[in-house]
Protein backbone atom coordinates (compact mmCIF):
# COMPACT_ATOMS: atom_id res chain seq x y z
CA UNK A 1 0.00 0.00 0.00
CA UNK A 2 1.21 3.47 -0.81
CA UNK A 3 -0.50 6.73 0.14
CA UNK A 4 0.80 10.06 -1.17
CA UNK A 5 -0.62 13.54 -0.67
CA UNK A 6 -0.94 16.24 -3.33
CA UNK A 7 -2.93 19.39 -4.04
CA UNK A 8 -5.08 20.26 -7.07
CA UNK A 9 -6.72 23.71 -7.29
CA UNK A 10 -6.69 24.03 -3.54
CA UNK A 11 -8.11 20.56 -2.90
CA UNK A 12 -5.90 18.17 -0.90
CA UNK A 13 -5.98 14.65 -2.26
CA UNK A 14 -4.58 11.39 -0.85
CA UNK A 15 -3.77 9.00 -3.70
CA UNK A 16 -4.02 5.45 -2.38
CA UNK A 17 -2.50 2.50 -4.23
CA UNK A 18 -2.35 -1.23 -3.61
CA UNK A 19 -3.81 -3.43 -0.90
CA UNK A 20 -5.46 -2.00 2.24
CA UNK A 21 -5.69 -4.70 4.90
CA UNK A 22 -4.98 -5.37 8.55
CA UNK A 23 -1.27 -4.77 7.98
CA UNK A 24 -1.46 -1.58 5.94
CA UNK A 25 -4.59 0.24 7.15
CA UNK A 26 -2.87 1.82 10.23
CA UNK A 27 -0.40 3.66 7.96
CA UNK A 28 -3.21 4.85 5.70
CA UNK A 29 -5.24 6.05 8.68
CA UNK A 30 -2.23 7.97 10.01
CA UNK A 31 -1.53 9.64 6.64
CA UNK A 32 -5.14 10.71 6.19
CA UNK A 33 -5.63 11.97 9.77
CA UNK A 34 -2.37 13.98 9.50
CA UNK A 35 -3.48 15.46 6.17
CA UNK A 36 -6.89 16.33 7.55
CA UNK A 37 -5.36 18.50 10.28
CA UNK A 38 -4.27 21.16 7.80
CA UNK A 39 -7.27 21.39 5.48
CA UNK A 40 -11.03 21.97 5.45
CA UNK A 41 -11.65 19.23 2.89
CA UNK A 42 -9.75 16.03 2.19
CA UNK A 43 -10.39 13.72 -0.78
CA UNK A 44 -9.25 10.09 -1.00
CA UNK A 45 -8.50 8.83 -4.50
CA UNK A 46 -9.21 5.08 -4.42
CA UNK A 47 -8.88 4.42 -8.16
CA UNK A 48 -5.72 2.34 -7.72
CA UNK A 49 -6.85 0.36 -4.67
CA UNK A 50 -6.54 -3.32 -5.55
CA UNK A 51 -8.06 -4.64 -2.33
CA UNK A 52 -9.70 -3.33 0.83
CA UNK A 53 -10.94 -5.19 3.91
CA UNK A 54 -13.04 -4.15 6.89
CA UNK A 55 -10.02 -2.66 8.69
CA UNK A 56 -9.48 -0.38 5.68
CA UNK A 57 -13.15 0.59 5.69
CA UNK A 58 -12.88 1.27 9.45
CA UNK A 59 -9.93 3.58 8.75
CA UNK A 60 -11.95 5.55 6.19
CA UNK A 61 -14.81 5.73 8.68
CA UNK A 62 -12.50 7.01 11.40
CA UNK A 63 -11.27 9.82 9.14
CA UNK A 64 -14.87 10.68 8.25
CA UNK A 65 -15.80 10.86 11.94
CA UNK A 66 -12.82 13.08 12.71
CA UNK A 67 -13.71 15.35 9.79
CA UNK A 68 -17.30 15.69 10.97
CA UNK A 69 -16.14 16.33 14.53
CA UNK A 70 -14.00 19.23 13.29
CA UNK A 71 -16.63 20.55 10.86
CA UNK A 72 -14.58 19.46 7.84
CA UNK A 73 -15.30 17.35 4.75
CA UNK A 74 -13.91 13.95 3.76
CA UNK A 75 -14.90 12.59 0.37
CA UNK A 76 -14.04 9.52 -1.68
CA UNK A 77 -13.66 9.20 -5.45
CA UNK A 78 -12.54 6.71 -8.09
CA UNK A 79 -13.99 3.68 -6.34
CA UNK A 80 -13.14 0.37 -7.99
CA UNK A 81 -15.72 -2.42 -8.12
CA UNK A 82 -13.94 -4.17 -5.23
CA UNK A 83 -14.05 -1.12 -2.95
CA UNK A 84 -17.69 -0.47 -3.81
CA UNK A 85 -18.60 -4.09 -3.04
CA UNK A 86 -17.02 -3.94 0.43
CA UNK A 87 -18.78 -0.65 1.20
CA UNK A 88 -22.07 -2.27 0.15
CA UNK A 89 -21.39 -5.38 2.26
CA UNK A 90 -20.74 -3.18 5.30
CA UNK A 91 -23.75 -1.00 4.41
CA UNK A 92 -21.68 2.15 4.44
CA UNK A 93 -22.19 3.36 0.87
CA UNK A 94 -24.64 6.01 2.04
CA UNK A 95 -22.44 7.17 4.91
CA UNK A 96 -19.65 8.54 2.71
CA UNK A 97 -19.80 11.34 0.15
CA UNK A 98 -18.70 9.51 -3.00
CA UNK A 99 -17.81 11.03 -6.37
CA UNK A 100 -16.89 9.35 -9.64
CA UNK A 101 -13.88 11.45 -10.60
CA UNK A 102 -11.47 14.07 -9.28
CA UNK A 103 -13.15 16.68 -11.49
CA UNK A 104 -16.50 15.84 -9.90
CA UNK A 105 -14.99 16.44 -6.45
CA UNK A 106 -13.51 19.77 -7.58
CA UNK A 107 -16.85 20.85 -9.05
CA UNK A 108 -18.66 19.86 -5.88
CA UNK A 109 -16.26 21.17 -3.28
CA UNK A 110 -14.54 24.15 -4.84
CA UNK A 111 -16.99 24.99 -7.61
CA UNK A 112 -14.07 24.87 -10.08
CA UNK B 1 -11.33 -35.40 -7.87
CA UNK B 2 -10.97 -32.80 -5.18
CA UNK B 3 -8.26 -30.16 -5.10
CA UNK B 4 -6.55 -29.27 -1.82
CA UNK B 5 -4.29 -26.29 -1.21
CA UNK B 6 -2.75 -25.96 2.23
CA UNK B 7 -1.16 -22.84 3.71
CA UNK B 8 0.72 -22.81 7.00
CA UNK B 9 1.73 -19.21 7.66
CA UNK B 10 2.82 -17.08 10.62
CA UNK B 11 0.11 -14.88 12.11
CA UNK B 12 1.68 -11.74 10.63
CA UNK B 13 -0.54 -9.52 8.46
CA UNK B 14 2.07 -9.55 5.69
CA UNK B 15 1.02 -13.13 4.88
CA UNK B 16 -2.62 -12.18 4.34
CA UNK B 17 -1.89 -11.14 0.78
CA UNK B 18 -0.29 -14.49 0.03
CA UNK B 19 -3.32 -16.47 1.21
CA UNK B 20 -5.70 -14.07 -0.56
CA UNK B 21 -3.89 -14.71 -3.84
CA UNK B 22 -4.27 -18.47 -3.47
CA UNK B 23 -7.92 -18.27 -2.45
CA UNK B 24 -8.75 -15.87 -5.29
CA UNK B 25 -7.06 -18.10 -7.87
CA UNK B 26 -8.81 -21.19 -6.54
CA UNK B 27 -12.19 -19.46 -6.81
CA UNK B 28 -11.43 -18.19 -10.33
CA UNK B 29 -10.24 -21.63 -11.38
CA UNK B 30 -13.65 -22.99 -10.36
CA UNK B 31 -15.38 -20.46 -12.58
CA UNK B 32 -16.82 -18.15 -9.98
CA UNK B 33 -17.58 -14.69 -11.36
CA UNK B 34 -14.96 -12.00 -10.62
CA UNK B 35 -17.14 -10.34 -7.95
CA UNK B 36 -17.69 -13.73 -6.29
CA UNK B 37 -13.95 -14.44 -6.34
CA UNK B 38 -13.34 -11.09 -4.64
CA UNK B 39 -16.04 -11.87 -2.08
CA UNK B 40 -14.67 -15.33 -1.21
CA UNK B 41 -11.17 -13.87 -0.92
CA UNK B 42 -12.49 -11.13 1.38
CA UNK B 43 -14.34 -13.59 3.63
CA UNK B 44 -11.29 -15.81 4.14
CA UNK B 45 -9.13 -12.72 4.69
CA UNK B 46 -11.52 -11.36 7.34
CA UNK B 47 -11.48 -14.73 9.12
CA UNK B 48 -7.66 -14.72 9.12
CA UNK B 49 -7.61 -11.14 10.42
CA UNK B 50 -9.92 -12.21 13.26
CA UNK B 51 -7.50 -15.00 14.17
CA UNK B 52 -4.57 -12.56 14.25
CA UNK B 53 -6.42 -9.88 16.24
CA UNK B 54 -8.52 -11.97 18.60
CA UNK B 55 -7.23 -15.56 18.92
CA UNK B 56 -3.58 -14.50 18.92
CA UNK B 57 -4.08 -10.92 20.24
CA UNK B 58 -1.75 -9.57 17.53
CA UNK B 59 1.11 -11.92 18.38
CA UNK B 60 2.58 -12.17 14.88
CA UNK B 61 4.65 -15.34 15.36
CA UNK B 62 1.99 -18.00 15.87
CA UNK B 63 0.94 -20.55 13.24
CA UNK B 64 -2.23 -20.40 11.18
CA UNK B 65 -3.22 -23.30 8.98
CA UNK B 66 -5.60 -22.78 6.07
CA UNK B 67 -6.88 -25.80 4.14
CA UNK B 68 -8.63 -24.83 0.92
CA UNK B 69 -10.65 -27.68 -0.63
CA UNK B 70 -12.41 -27.56 -3.93
CA UNK B 71 -15.16 -30.15 -4.33
CA UNK B 72 -17.52 -30.48 -7.30
CA UNK B 73 -20.28 -28.54 -5.56
CA UNK B 74 -18.43 -26.27 -3.12
CA UNK B 75 -15.30 -24.56 -1.92
CA UNK B 76 -14.33 -25.20 1.70
CA UNK B 77 -11.84 -23.20 3.75
CA UNK B 78 -10.84 -24.60 7.14
CA UNK B 79 -8.78 -22.26 9.33
CA UNK B 80 -7.00 -23.71 12.33
CA UNK B 81 -5.25 -21.70 15.05
CA UNK B 82 -3.84 -22.46 18.49
CA UNK B 83 -5.03 -19.24 20.14
CA UNK B 84 -7.81 -18.27 22.51
CA UNK B 85 -11.30 -19.51 21.81
CA UNK B 86 -13.49 -16.80 20.27
CA UNK B 87 -16.11 -14.95 22.26
CA UNK B 88 -19.40 -16.64 21.25
CA UNK B 89 -21.12 -13.24 21.01
CA UNK B 90 -18.62 -12.19 18.34
CA UNK B 91 -19.39 -15.25 16.19
CA UNK B 92 -23.15 -14.80 16.37
CA UNK B 93 -24.94 -12.76 13.70
CA UNK B 94 -25.68 -9.24 14.87
CA UNK B 95 -27.01 -6.08 13.26
CA UNK B 96 -24.43 -3.64 11.97
CA UNK B 97 -23.90 -0.44 13.88
CA UNK B 98 -23.50 2.52 11.51
CA UNK B 99 -20.94 4.21 13.69
CA UNK B 100 -18.92 1.26 15.03
CA UNK B 101 -15.34 1.16 13.80
CA UNK B 102 -14.91 -2.58 14.29
CA UNK B 103 -16.99 -5.76 14.20
CA UNK B 104 -17.75 -5.74 10.50
CA UNK B 105 -15.54 -8.72 9.65
CA UNK B 106 -17.90 -11.36 11.04
CA UNK B 107 -20.84 -9.72 9.27
CA UNK B 108 -18.90 -9.82 5.99
CA UNK B 109 -18.01 -13.50 6.41
CA UNK B 110 -21.64 -14.48 7.12
CA UNK B 111 -22.92 -12.37 4.22
CA UNK B 112 -20.63 -14.04 1.70
CA UNK B 113 -20.33 -17.65 2.81
CA UNK B 114 -23.13 -20.22 2.64
CA UNK B 115 -22.00 -22.03 5.79
CA UNK B 116 -19.91 -20.83 8.73
CA UNK B 117 -19.08 -23.39 11.42
CA UNK B 118 -16.83 -22.98 14.44
CA UNK B 119 -15.43 -25.95 16.30
CA UNK B 120 -13.11 -26.18 19.28
CA UNK B 121 -10.59 -28.94 18.63
CA UNK B 122 -7.87 -30.38 20.86
CA UNK B 123 -5.16 -27.71 20.82
CA UNK B 124 -7.03 -25.01 19.03
CA UNK B 125 -9.91 -23.55 17.08
CA UNK B 126 -11.24 -24.42 13.67
CA UNK B 127 -13.44 -22.20 11.54
CA UNK B 128 -14.90 -23.83 8.45
CA UNK B 129 -16.24 -21.58 5.69
CA UNK B 130 -18.20 -23.08 2.79
CA UNK B 131 -19.16 -21.47 -0.49
CA UNK B 132 -21.49 -23.48 -2.69
CA UNK B 133 -20.61 -23.51 -6.37
CA UNK B 134 -23.25 -22.95 -9.05
CA UNK B 135 -24.13 -26.13 -10.99
CA UNK B 136 -21.90 -26.57 -14.01
CA UNK B 137 -23.48 -26.50 -17.44
CA UNK B 138 -24.14 -30.00 -18.65
CA UNK B 139 -23.56 -31.54 -15.22
CA UNK B 140 -25.98 -34.23 -14.07
CA UNK B 141 -28.17 -33.06 -11.21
Amino acid sequence: MNASVRSNKGLTIVDVQGHIDLGTSPALRKTMLESLKNVDCLAANLADVKYIDSSGIASLLEVLKEAKRKGKKFVLFGLTAGVREVLQLTRLTGVFEIHATEDDVLNSVTGA
Amino acid sequence: MEVLIKFVVPSHPRYLRLVRAGVGELAAFHELAPEECRAVMLAVDEALANVIRHAYRSDYERPIEVNCRALPDRLEFALFDQGEAPDPSRLAPHPLDDVALSGRGTHIIRSIMDEVAYEQLPGGNQLRLTKLLPPRKGAKS
